[in-house]
């Protein structure tokens, strides 16, 4: 079938699109989902000073749908007090983390090594969350500054997944898999997470099975926290061009299948 | 605009020049990336494996067993020479062996038996009103069974059945799919964002 359309076309006009619908400045309402609600519950309903295990599994490439979910959440976490911990199961994670970390933390005032703390990078993550449940001390003895476990005082008290309310894994691939499959199976930690949108329907199964708490996802998850939580971001400034783009889409599917129809009845006729 | 936010700025211009076609600029902000990823990758495992977890408590503390692995870890190097390179095969079973070890009860457990657990629900709730959503799960589960089911040939119910199966398949792929556009667009889109704001402070 010959091409009706270049593809140059679709990507200008994809382009234009974006381009507009981020100038305009409109922001759209997005009703909440019972999905996200339950994740903004559980962080709502912990007590003050609860300590959270955060997890940046993700990798560079997914920066731009990850951050405004890990902003969300954060926030959220910090805005209620509670003790963070941060940590990452991918190298390219790790520092990524940790700026989101103190980006969020110097928006409410908290302070490293007292209202949070990061432990860094730890390979191999079946290794990593398996000998977390026995000691975290002895996992990571120092945080990623270097400085000694010890001498931290946001990680008084915390020696197992017994010490933390929750790990919240940041995900745009599998590795929360093995959060529940070993965290959640074996030291019965409750795994809950901020994943991107490619990744729902993975863990789909497991929110449905009890062994997620609780999940949001995407560029939409996000707009829907930021809602919940008042601080309009990232998630809040996209959704009139995720929306725009996905009627370009729809749009474009159409055309596609018009002109197939079109071009099979004229071979017919012909 | 500090030098991060220029170069990140150029790099999406050069990363998006190959919406036109490949070409040298797009080339080499592919190749910075992989060398950097690699670069920035090596960096953190030297510095947090090899450093902090074998060197450093090996020849600085005296943890004598951590011989074991620093001597299976070099045994890797084997298959580098013909003449060597079954002496890889010993640290591969053990990877192999413990890994399989740890992996295949916790894969059984929340993959398997968990999901069967949850499958298995009342299809009638306790007022006595059918509950539609755990008999569409127990139709998908059962016929997309029957579709995978390859010892007898697909006629009759259980044909019947694999078509059913097949349909709940293609709502499957289509919901994954679609959220996996959804994904790539905001991916887009937050570049764009990056471009239009910080880079060319064209909007707010």
């Amino acid at each position: 079938m010959n091409r009706v359309v270049s593809r140059h076309w679709i990507f200008l006009g994809l382009f234009v699109l974006v381009a507009l619908a981020m100038g305009s400045g409109i922001r759209l309402d997005t009703p909440v989902s019972d999905r996200t609600a339950e994740l903004y519950d559980f962080i709502e309903s912990l007590p003050e000073g609860s300590v959270l295990l955060v997890s940046f599994d993700h990798e560079a490439s997914s920066l731009p749908e990850i951050r405004p979910i890990g902003q969300a959440l954060l926030r959220h976490a910090f805005r209620k007090n509670h003790r963070l911990i941060g940590m990452a199961l991918l190298a390219e994670g790790t520092a990524i983390g940790y700026r989101l970390m103190q980006q969020a933390a110097a928006e409410y005032g908290k302070e490293y090594g007292k209202d949070y703390a990061y432990l860094g990078f730890k390979p191999q993550y079946i290794a990593a969350i398996l000998s977390m449940g026995e000691s975290i001390p002895a996992t990571f003895p120092k945080d990623y500054l270097g400085r000694p476990y010890e001498s931290l005082k946001a990680l008084d008290g915390v020696a197992t997944y017994a010490d933390v309310a929750g790990v919240l894994s940041i995900a745009d691939g599998s590795l929360t898999t093995h959060w529940m499959e070993y965290g959640r199976a074996r030291y019965g930690v409750r795994v809950v997470s901020g994943v991107t949108a490619a990744m729902v329907t993975t863990y789909d199964p497991y929110l449905a099975s009890g062994q997620m708490y609780a999940m949001m996802g995407g560029l939409r998850g996000a707009a829907e926290y930021e809602d919940l939580i008042a601080r309009p971001g990232g998630g809040k400034r996209g959704m009139l061009a995720q929306t725009a783009t996905h009627l370009y889409v729809i749009v474009l599917i159409g055309l596609g299948n018009l002109s197939y129809f079109l071009a099979r009845r004229k071979k017919e006729t012909s | 605009m500090d030098i991060g936010t220029v170069i990140a700025g150029v790099l999406t211009l050069a990363v998006l020049s190959f919406l036109y076609r490949d070409n040298p600029v797009y080339k080499m902000a592919e190749s910075l990336l992989i060398g950097v990823s690699i670069g920035y990758t090596l960096v953190v495992i030297w510095s947090s494996t090899l450093v902090d977890l074998l060197l450093r408590p090996l020849f600085l503390d005296g943890m004598l067993p951590l011989i074991i692995p620093l001597v299976l870890g070099l045994l890797m190097f084997g298959r580098f020479h013909r003449t060597t390179s079954s002496l890889s095969r010993l640290p591969i079973a053990v990877m192999i062996g413990s890994g399989a070890g740890v992996a295949i009860p916790a894969m059984l457990d929340a993959r398997t038996l968990k999901q069967l657990s949850a499958t298995v629900m009342p299809v009638v709730t306790a007022s006595g009103i059918p509950d539609l959503s755990a008999i569409v799960i127990i139709c998908g589960v059962v016929t997309t069974l029957c579709y995978f089911y390859f010892s007898r040939e697909h006629k009759g119910a259980l044909g019947s059945a694999a078509t059913v199966g097949t349909w709940f398949l293609m709502v499957f792929f289509g919901t994954t799919f679609g959220y996996t556009v959804m994904s790539r667009m905001s991916t887009f889109i937050g570049r764009m964002e990056f471009l239009l704001t910080e880079f060319l402070h064209i909007a707010n």
